[in-house]
């Protein structure tokens, strides 16, 4: 254990890593996911059709191979634009950090955008009715009441997104980004101690994945403290 | 900078022949994961607290922790215990194959069990009084009563599991195997033509959600043919 004291502030740059990515692509999840849940619910044919496509290929394709055309798709077409500019120009790429954090939020947008659609379908349809009755903007009606009474139905699905978001954040090692996995395999060509190192890992994510299960239970107990007090 | 068609058409055949790998490594440990699954549930519902708590923490590590991670500790890890590297275990524990199968199954099973239990629990219980009052016994009811009905609840959530597996195959890229992902990655090397190469294996994988996808949704047409009239 002696190893993984001296690699310990490693460890914790790492997981502050991890926890940046995490909130960059919890962000970017959200907004996918309203995109999407909103085009899907839409009158228009053409905005259904790409968010069922983008559903359809990003929930059914590997997680590393859509990290792996985010980055290395994006760096050949910046490379190639940068390159009409000034012919000098050799590689430009959108920083691992950045590609990665947008790759795993297309993912887990994919799938949060199934599960707002399904917690707007939940809103009583009189409620956005009676909105319009009011004279409510299509804006107002969306951030003022079908937004504020839609969250809670979708958290505890939402909540499962977010433990698969922390846990992706895994792969970004593969493209150098320099979170926990990347510290541990360094870690293990200097110590020789591979299990050790990838078992601080393995401990470091369950605290977070605990973390996300704990505050999705207390966010749940809030959500619906509405329905406690009809009790 | 451009999409060559070209590209695509020449990869596809290399990239369908690390297709066969990753058919082998996903029905490997699908079959075991999925034993493994049936013990873990049996002993979450065993009524025998040392039992149910073991499978819990069991699930709740597996569940909780990143599916690359597990593999990078008994690919890489195993190997920092001399015990490991002298004993017989240790043919097959230096494989990356068998690393993959063993990380794959053990992560299915804590999936899968949750699964299952899912399905038990969605079980009307008044089908179990019933069962009882017929004299069945309890290994009886869970066989003819339990298990069928748990079986069809679980399905459909069970066809996700496969497909993140089938999703999950491709972290073996990462330990030097040419499945789908890995035969792409090597010929990106070589032609750095990402889109075309990678969008050729994301249509390979494609194809193979939506073959599960029709197998599972037959499985519940069978499985749930009495429900419809």
């Amino acid at each position: 254990m002696g190893v993984v004291v001296e690699w310990l502030d490693a460890f914790l740059w790492g997981a502050l890593v991890v926890l940046r990515v995490f909130f960059v692509a919890l962000i970017f999840t959200v907004v996918w996911g309203l995109i999407g849940a909103s085009a899907k619910l839409s009158d228009s044919a053409i905005a259904r059709g790409i968010a069922n496509a983008y559903t359809t290929v990003l929930r059914g394709t590997p997680e590393l191979l859509v990290l792996l055309i985010v980055y290395f798709g994006s760096a050949v077409t910046l490379t190639g634009i940068a390159k009409l500019v000034d012919p000098s120009v050799k590689f430009v790429h959108i920083p691992p950090f950045w590609a990665g954090s947008l790759a795993i939020s297309f993912i887990v947008g994919a799938y949060a955008t199934e599960t707002f659609r399904g917690a707007f379908l939940g809103v009583d349809r009189g409620q956005v009715e009676a909105a319009r009755a009011l004279g409510l903007t299509p804006a107002q009606t969306f951030f003022y009441v079908r937004l504020p009474q839609m969250w809670r139905l979708a958290l505890p699905a939402f909540g499962n997104h977010m433990n698969s978001l922390i846990k992706d954040t895994a792969l970004l090692s593969v493209i150098g980004v320099e979170e926990i996995v990347y510290v541990a395999d360094r870690a293990t060509t200097m110590t020789n101690k591979p299990f050790t190192m990838y078992l601080v890992v393995a401990i470091i994510y369950l605290g977070f994945v605990s973390v996300i299960i704990k505050t999705v239970a207390v966010l749940e107990v809030y959500a619906n403290r509405h329905l406690d007090r009809a009790r | 900078m451009s999409f060559e068609l070209a590209l695509v058409w020449e990869s596809l055949p290399k990239i369908v022949e690390g297709m066969g790998l990753t058919i082998e490594l996903l029905v490997l440990s699908l079959v075991v994961g999925t034993a493994l699954a049936v013990g873990l549930v049996l002993m979450r519902i065993s009524g025998i607290a040392v039992l149910e708590w073991t499978a819990f923490v069991y699930t709740y590590i597996f569940r909780g922790t990143p599916m690359l991670v597990q593999l990078f500790i008994i690919y890489h890890g195993l190997a920092q215990f001399e015990a490991i590297r002298d004993s017989f275990l240790w043919v097959f524990l230096r494989e990356p194959f068998w690393c993959a199968i063993l990380a794959f199954s053990l992560n299915v099973a804590a999936y899968t069990a949750e699964i299952l239990r899912g399905g038990i629990q969605g079980v009307d219980r008044g089908l179990h009084e019933a069962g009882r009052a017929l004299g069945l016994k309890t290994h009886q009811r869970f066989l003819y009563i339990t298990a069928p009905i748990a079986i069809r609840l679980s399905l459909p959530a069970y066809g996700n599991e496969i497909i993140s597996l089938l999703k999950g195959t491709a972290l073996v890229s990462l330990i030097t195997m040419y499945d789908i992902t890995g035969v792409a990655r090597t010929i990106v090397a070589k032609t750095f033509a990402p889109y075309e190469i990678f969008v050729s294996a994301a249509i390979v994988y494609l194809c193979l959600t939506w073959l599960i996808q029709r197998g599972i949704g037959l499985a519940e047409r069978r499985f749930g043919r009495y429900v419809r009239r």
